[in-house]
C-alpha cells in the first residue's frame, strides 16, 4: 500500500510539472496551428536561466520564477515576431524545420557557453522531505513546485476565460480569419501566445531544476514528453494538457513501480496508441474534420 | 585545424629518426558523455608532455566520436587506412569500444582501451585488442567482497542503467552474489535521463534489503541517492558502482553522498608510482581533480607511445611488445595477460572507496587504506 501511495503522490506530483510544459505547447499549437519543436529546448533555457540567477545572483529557484516569467515571455515574443510570423502561412514542415533550428541553435548555443557538463542546483532543500506517515514521503521542492504549477494554471485559465486579452487568444485560436474580421489584432495574440508557451516552458524549467539536472540537451527529453501528452489531452486544449500531464506522471510512475522502471515508457506509448486508435482527436478534443 | 597542422608539421620533418610516433585518439569529447571524456582528453594531453620530456615526439590524430558506436566505427576506419597510425588509444565508452575492437582487429591496429568497462570487449579473442582498467566483474565483486567483509548481508537489490554499463555490470554482480549466498530482492533497470525513480526506490525499500546495488553515470546517481533519501530507503550500505558515483560533483553533495561505497580504477592518494606527483600536476594544469579516466588514459599513452618508439612504429611488432611488455607507473603493475576468457586484460587491483566526510577514503584493500569503513550506513538525518 505504501509502495502504490508513493508512486501515485510521486506521479501526481511530476505530472504537475509535465502539464505546465504540455500547456505551453497547446496554447502555441491552438493560436498558430504550428508545431512547436523547440519548446524542450526553450525549457533548457528556462533551466539556465535559473541557474544563472541562482549562482551569480543567489536568488532561490522557486523566488526566481518571477524573473524567469518575463523574461522567457519576451524570448518567446522575440522569437514569434522575428521567425514564426513568417512562415505562419507557409507548408507545415517548413514551419517544423524552422522550429527544429531553432531548437538546435538553442541548445548548441548554450553547449558553447556552458559546455556540455552536467549542471546540479544544489539548494538547501533539494533532499527535503515531508513526512505523510504510513512510509509515505513527500519531496519538498517537488511539492512546492506542484504548488507553483497549480497556481500558475489557475491563474492561465482565469486570463484565458475572464481577461479581453484571453478571450482574443481564444477567439484566435477558434477561427483565425474570423477573429480578425472581428477586429483582433491576430499578429499581437500570436506574440502574446507564443510568449506565454515560452514562459510556461521556461518556468517549468525553473521548476524541476531543483530536482533535476541540467544539460544542453536535455530538451529533446521533453520536447518528446510535451509532444505525448499535448495530443493525448487534445491538440489546443489547455484542460485536455493538464489532464494528460497528469495522467502521463501517474502511468510512468505506477508502471516503475509496478512493471519496471526500463519498461514505463513502453507503457506510456501503448496508453497513448490506445487513446488514439479510440479517440483520435486526443481526451478533450474536437474533432477538426 | 589542429589536425592541419599536426599534418603539416608531420611532411616538415624530414628525417625519419626525427619522425613523431603517429598514434590515433578515438574519445568522446562532445555529447553527452563529454564530461568524463574532457578527464581522457586532459590525461594524453599531459602524456604527450611527459613524453616530449622523455624525447619521444607524439603525432596525435584526435577522433571525437560524440559518444556513438557508428561514429566511433568510422573514425577507426579513418585512423588505420588514411592516417596509418601506429597504434589507437580510446574510445571511452563500452558500446564504442566494442564497436571499434571489432575493426581494430580487421585492420590490425593495436588498440588501447582505457577505461571501458564491458567485459565482452577483451572476451572475444581479439589479439590486437588491449584493456588497461579492470572490466566490470571487478567493479561488482570487488565492491560484493568488501561489504561481505564489512558486514553480514543476505539480501540485494539492483538498480541499473539499461545501456551496456549498466546491464552488464550488474548482471555480473548477480552471477557473483550468487556464488556468496546473497539473495536477489530486487533487479530494476531505468532508462537514463528520468525525473522520478521514487516509486521504484518505494518499491526496493518494501523489499528491506541489506544492499543497494547502483549502476549509474553522474547525474542519475545525485538523483538517486536524494530521492532514496527522499523515500527512506535504509540498506546497511549504498553500492556504488562506477562512473557515476566516483566523481567530486557527487561527492560535493554530502547529505546524500556521505557514506556511499564505491570502487574505483584509480586515486591519487594510493602508493603507485608517481600516482601522487600526477594528481598534483593534473590539478594544476587543468584546474580540477583528476579521476581515474584520466589516470587510465595517461597511463594508455605513454605504454602506447613507448611501445610504438620501440617497435619503430610497426603495427606488429607494436602488438607483440604490447603483449610482452611489463610496465609498473601511476596506475601500478600493468601487464596484458590472458586469465578467465580474458585476453590482452590488464588484471588490475581495484580500490574500494568510502566517501567520508565529502572526500573519498581508500576503505580496501587494507594495504591501500587511508581511512576505515564505516558500517552500516548511518540512519537518514
Amino acid at each position: 500500500m505504501a509502495v502504490f501511495l508513493q508512486s501515485l503522490i510521486s506521479g501526481i506530483l511530476i505530472g504537475g510539472v509535465y502539464a505546465l510544459i504540455g500547456i505551453g505547447l497547446t496554447l502555441i499549437f491552438g493560436v498558430m496551428r504550428v508545431i512547436n519543436f523547440a519548446h524542450g529546448d526553450i525549457l533548457m533555457v528556462g533551466m539556465y536561466l535559473t541557474y544563472m540567477i541562482f549562482t551569480l545572483l543567489g536568488i532561490d529557484p522557486f523566488v526566481s520564477v518571477l524573473i524567469t516569467f518575463p523574461l522567457m515571455f519576451l524570448f518567446g515574443g522575440f522569437l514569434q515576431k522575428v521567425f514564426i510570423n513568417r512562415v505562419l502561412d507557409a507548408l507545415a514542415q517548413n514551419q517544423i524545420l524552422l522550429t527544429i533550428g531553432l531548437g538546435l541553435i538553442m541548445s548548441n548555443t548554450v553547449m558553447l557557453i556552458f559546455t556540455s557538463d552536467y549542471k546540479i542546483l544544489s539548494t538547501s532543500y533539494s533532499s527535503a522531505t515531508i513526512k505523510v506517515g504510513g512510509g509515505v514521503s513527500v519531496s519538498t521542492p517537488l511539492l512546492i513546485s506542484f504548488l507553483i504549477t497549480a497556481a500558475i494554471t489557475a491563474a492561465l485559465y482565469w486570463f484565458l476565460l475572464k481577461t479581453d486579452t484571453g478571450q482574443a487568444i481564444r477567439a484566435t485560436a477558434q477561427d483565425r480569419d474570423a477573429a480578425q474580421l472581428m477586429g483582433i489584432n491576430v499578429k499581437r495574440m500570436s506574440i502574446i501566445a507564443f510568449g506565454l508557451g515560452s514562459a510556461l516552458a521556461g518556468t517549468a524549467g525553473a521548476l524541476i531544476s531543483p530536482t533535476y539536472y541540467i544539460f544542453p540537451q536535455v530538451g529533446s527529453v521533453f520536447t518528446l514528453k510535451a509532444f505525448v501528452i499535448t495530443v493525448l489531452g487534445g491538440m489546443g486544449s489547455v484542460v485536455g494538457a493538464t489532464l494528460g500531464g497528469v495522467l502521463i506522471g501517474i502511468t510512468e510512475s505506477m508502471s516503475a513501480a509496478y512493471i519496471s522502471s526500463g519498461w514505463k515508457d513502453v507503457v506510456v506509448f501503448v496508453l497513448f496508441l490506445l487513446v488514439l486508435l479510440f479517440k483520435p482527436s486526443g481526451l478533450m478534443g474536437k474533432s477538426r474534420t | 585545424m589542429r589536425k592541419h597542422l599536426l599534418a603539416l608539421g608531420a611532411t616538415l620533418v624530414l628525417t625519419p629518426c626525427l619522425m613523431a610516433q603517429k598514434i590515433g585518439v578515438i574519445n568522446s569529447m562532445s555529447g553527452p558523455e563529454a564530461p568524463i571524456g574532457e578527464n581522457i582528453t586532459n590525461g594524453i594531453k599531459l602524456a604527450e608532455e611527459d613524453l616530449k620530456k622523455k624525447g619521444i615526439n607524439l603525432q596525435l590524430v584526435w577522433e571525437d566520436d560524440t559518444g556513438k558506436p557508428q561514429i566511433s566505427m568510422s573514425a577507426m576506419e579513418k585512423l588505420a587506412t588514411r592516417e596509418n597510425v601506429v597504434g589507437v588509444v580510446g574510445p571511452y565508452t563500452s558500446a564504442c569500444s566494442n564497436a571499434v575492437a571489432k575493426l581494430a582487429e580487421k585492420y590490425h591496429v593495436p588498440l588501447l582501451i582505457p577505461a571501458a568497462a564491458k567485459e565482452e570487449i577483451t572476451r572475444q579473442g581479439l589479439a590486437h585488442v588491449f584493456r588497461m582498467n579492470a572490466p566490470a566483474d571487478k567493479y561488482a565483486s570487488s565492491l560484493i567482497d568488501a561489504a561481505a567483509s564489512l558486514g553480514k548481508p543476505k539480501t540485494i537489490a539492483f538498480i541499473y542503467e539499461n545501456t551496456d554499463f549498466g546491464t552488464s555490470t550488474s548482471k555480473t554482480a548477480k552471477d557473483y552474489v550468487a556464488t556468496k549466498g546473497i539473495q536477489v530482492v530486487a533487479d530494476v533497470s531505468y532508462p537514463k535521463g528520468s525525473a522520478d525513480y521514487r516509486s521504484t526506490l518505494a518499491q526496493i525499500k518494501s523489499k528491506n534489503p541489506d544492499l543497494v546495488f547502483m549502476v549509474s553515470y553522474v547525474a542519475d546517481a545525485i538523483l538517486l541517492m536524494r530521492q532514496s533519501r527522499e523515500v527512506g530507503l535504509q540498506p546497511q550500505a549504498f553500492l556504488g558502482a562506477g562512473a557515476g558515483f566516483t566523481t567530486v560533483e557527487f561527492a560535493k553533495e554530502r547529505a546524500i553522498s556521505d557514506n556511499v561505497i564505491s570502487c574505483t580504477q584509480w586515486t591519487d592518494d594510493v602508493n603507485w608510482p608517481g600516482a601522487k606527483d600526477f594528481g598534483a600536476r593534473y590539478k594544476a594544469k587543468f584546474g580540477k581533480e583528476p579521476t581515474y579516466h584520466a589516470a587510465c588514459a595517461y597511463a594508455s599513452m605513454i605504454i602506447m607511445a613507448e611501445t610504438a618508439k620501440a617497435s619503430g612504429g610497426d603495427r606488429t611488432k607494436t602488438r607483440t611488445a604490447l603483449k610482452a611488455g611489463k610496465w609498473n607507473g601511476i596506475m601500478g603493475e600493468v601487464k596484458f595477460a590472458d586469465y578467465d576468457g580474458f585476453t590482452n586484460q590488464n588484471n588490475h587491483q581495484m580500490l574500494v572507496q568510502q566517501i567520508i566526510a565529502g572526500k573519498y577514503e581508500t576503505v580496501l584493500p587494507a594495504q591501500f587504506a587511508t581511512k576505515k569503513a564505516i558500517y552500516p550506513f548511518p540512519k537518514w538525518k
